[in-house]
């Protein structure tokens, strides 16, 4: 069985595939966008527990919220890097003209 | 208590972000202000009860995020605290055009609670969220520069930055999966080493040597340093750089290191420390010149972590964001007022206050003895064996030979230029800081040793200058410039790739 953590890990090489050979800027910060959901899927991997119920209510046997809620933080980060990225590129192109 | 010290300007920077909303635009200078001393109220009581921890909420120590001010972070602290008062009298009042003036306040404001948050943390994604504030607040400030070129710098840092975060984050990831826990103490008293651990401890060192500039992952830091506006130079230089160093500290404390992760560190640090140094002596550029010295007193503060000695890079770090950020603050005024970053041009003829500063900064970096950097190089080479004591003293020569070709071309006489008079007090009171608590900490006197050296620096200094080895262009054998942005990222994406990959190899 394969397994969302192998999955998470795959998806952030690809991300740094684009990095390692990609020349357009906006290529680029799509890699890294790719890196980001890469690590998401990660993290969901590492709280998923099997047979496990969603963790609202009390309930008997539930997976671990915490990857997800630290996720969301990292998915923050993310959003404000990408908009503050492409408005850096939009200048530079600016700039050179 | 001590999360109070980050709430204050957190709170700070909200209110002055919604100040242009209620057209109050004229008061954010004053709440900047306010956010960026208020942290100084709590430093007392945080300093009478150390060593101090607290989780935040009172939750037990599994569910909260713990924080926690020891002799280590302390110092961290103190130099975040000393170093962003500083800076933030430099910009009050007039800085920064009344367009973004407010923008550039809440910027500032966020970068100091960011590095203030990370320091305190004692948990690993606390710590990462913090450092990644503090690096956001930090792209942004650099992309506001007056220079050309900013953008480009702005953007690289960027990306690279979040490259590392990611790798970091991966690593937490890794350990969290590992062991359950975030907290570094619950981390300690659970960890049983295993190869996972051992990658992820890899991934996080590799992505924490590429955020704090350690050669040969310090492509980003000589571009940003040196296009940033020199109050922001100061500020980056001086403690953003500090940031990944406590979080390599916080790793060291709470993981047993490897021989080979140790070895490695020790390597890394020397080249690091040798190569800003040959580098820096081959600019002619002001500000290129500080920000390859910082490449090299990384080397320092790495040196210190590799041999498991804390305290002693620690030290270091708070002096060198004080020497660093006055240097960046003083020259960065000349240049400001020349309107030019070439050295050749520039000169501190026409300011006296900052000559004195200079030069006082100058024998502060380069180790001489009543100086903190002497204290900081005493405390650092105390594990050092053998003949890495010499090499330490070589860099510091090297360190020497650098600050004499600066201060050979500003004190040559050239046209005048006005500056004002509280910007050149700022980086004087800085130099007399290093001096005065140099002599605090460590009231040793070593002339002969210290003339010796400035001696040697002077001869080395005249031998290379009459060599032509200042006339050789770094362009030659390192491009400055690419021929494309994208084509630079992808070089240097291999590089930290390899690099990464060549760490990990180890484990297999």
């Amino acid at each position: 069985m394969i397994s969302p953590e192998l999955v998470g890990i795959m998806i952030i090489l690809i991300g740094l595939y684009g990095l390692l050979t990609k020349e357009n800027l906006i290529k680029i910060v799509l890699s890294i966008n790719v890196i980001s959901i890469g690590l998401v899927l990660f993290f969901i991997g590492v709280g998923y527990v099997e047979g496990a119920d969603v963790p609202i209510m009390p309930r008997e046997k539930v997976v671990d919220p915490l990857p997800a809620t630290l996720m969301l933080t990292t998915l923050v980060v993310d959003v404000a890097i990408t908009s503050l990225a492409l408005a850096l590129i939009l200048r530079m192109r600016r700039e050179e003209e | 208590m001590i999360p109070l010290i980050v709430a204050f300007p957190l709170i700070m920077a909200f209110l002055t972000s919604i100040l242009p909303a209620l057209r109050r635009e004229k008061f954010s200078k004053y709440l900047f202000l306010i956010g960026m001393l208020s942290s100084w109220i709590i430093l007392p009581q945080i300093i009478e009860n150390l060593p101090f921890n607290e989780i935040v909420g009172n939750w037990n120590r599994i569910s909260g995020i713990e924080v926690a001010a020891d002799n280590y972070n302390l110092l961290f602290i103190m130099a975040e605290l000393i170093l962003s008062a500083f800076v933030a009298l430099y910009v009050y009042g007039n800085y920064y055009p009344k367009k973004i003036e407010n923008k550039a306040y809440v910027l500032l404001l966020l970068l100091h609670a960011g590095l203030l948050g990370a320091f305190i943390s004692r948990d690993l994604f606390n710590y990462y969220i913090y450092m990644e504030i503090a690096s956001v607040a930090s792209f942004a400030l650099v992309g506001i520069s007056k220079e050309k070129g900013a953008r480009r710098a702005a953007f690289k840092y960027a990306i690279f930055s979040l490259l590392a975060s990611y790798i970091f984050i991966l690593g937490i990831g890794i350990i969290y999966l590992k062991t359950g826990y975030l907290n570094l103490a619950l981390i300690k008293e659970n960890l049983r080493m295993s190869r996972e651990i051992n990658v992820a401890l890899t991934l996080a060192f590799t992505s924490l040597l590429l955020k704090s500039g350690i050669f040969p992952l310090h492509f980003w830091l000589p571009d940003a340093h040196s296009k940033a506006d020199a109050p922001i130079s100061a500020l980056l230089s001086g403690l953003v750089v500090k940031a990944p160093a406590y979080g390599m500290i916080l790793l060291t404390l709470t993981f047993p290191i490897g021989i080979f992760v140790q070895r490695t560190l020790l390597t890394l640090a020397f080249l690091s420390m040798f190569f800003g140094i040959a580098m820096a002596i081959l600019q002619k550029n002001s500000e290129r010149l500080l920000a390859y010295h910082t490449v090299s007193q990384m080397g320092y503060v790495l040196l210190g972590i590799a041999l498991l000695n804390p305290l002693g890079a620690a030290y270091y770090a708070l002096a060198h964001a004080l020497f660093k950020g006055g240097l960046f603050l003083s020259v960065g005024t000349i240049a400001e007022h020349y309107n030019t970053r070439d050295l050749e041009k520039l000169s501190y003829r026409s300011s006296k206050l900052l000559a004195i500063a200079i030069i006082l900064l100058s024998l502060a970096i380069g180790g001489i003895s009543p100086f903190i950097g002497a204290f900081g190089k005493s405390k650092i080479s105390e594990g050092l064996y053998g003949f890495l004591k010499y090499l330490l003293y070589l860099g510091g020569i090297g360190t020497l030979v650098s600050f004499t070709k600066l201060n050979y071309y500003l004190s040559k006489r050239k046209e005048k230029a006005e500056i004002p008079r509280k910007k050149t007090i700022i980086p004087l009171l800085l130099g007399t800081l290093t001096l005065v608590g140099g002599i605090y900490l460590y009231p040793h006197l070593n002339i002969l040793k210290d003339l010796s050296s400035i001696a040697m620096a002077f001869i080395l200094f005249y031998l290379l200058k009459n060599l032509g080895v200042f006339e050789i262009s770094t362009e030659a054998f390192i491009p400055e410039q690419f021929s494309s942005l994208g084509k630079e990222i992808n070089a240097y994406m291999f590089l930290f790739t390899a690099l990464l990959l060549l760490f990990l190899l180890n484990f297999l």
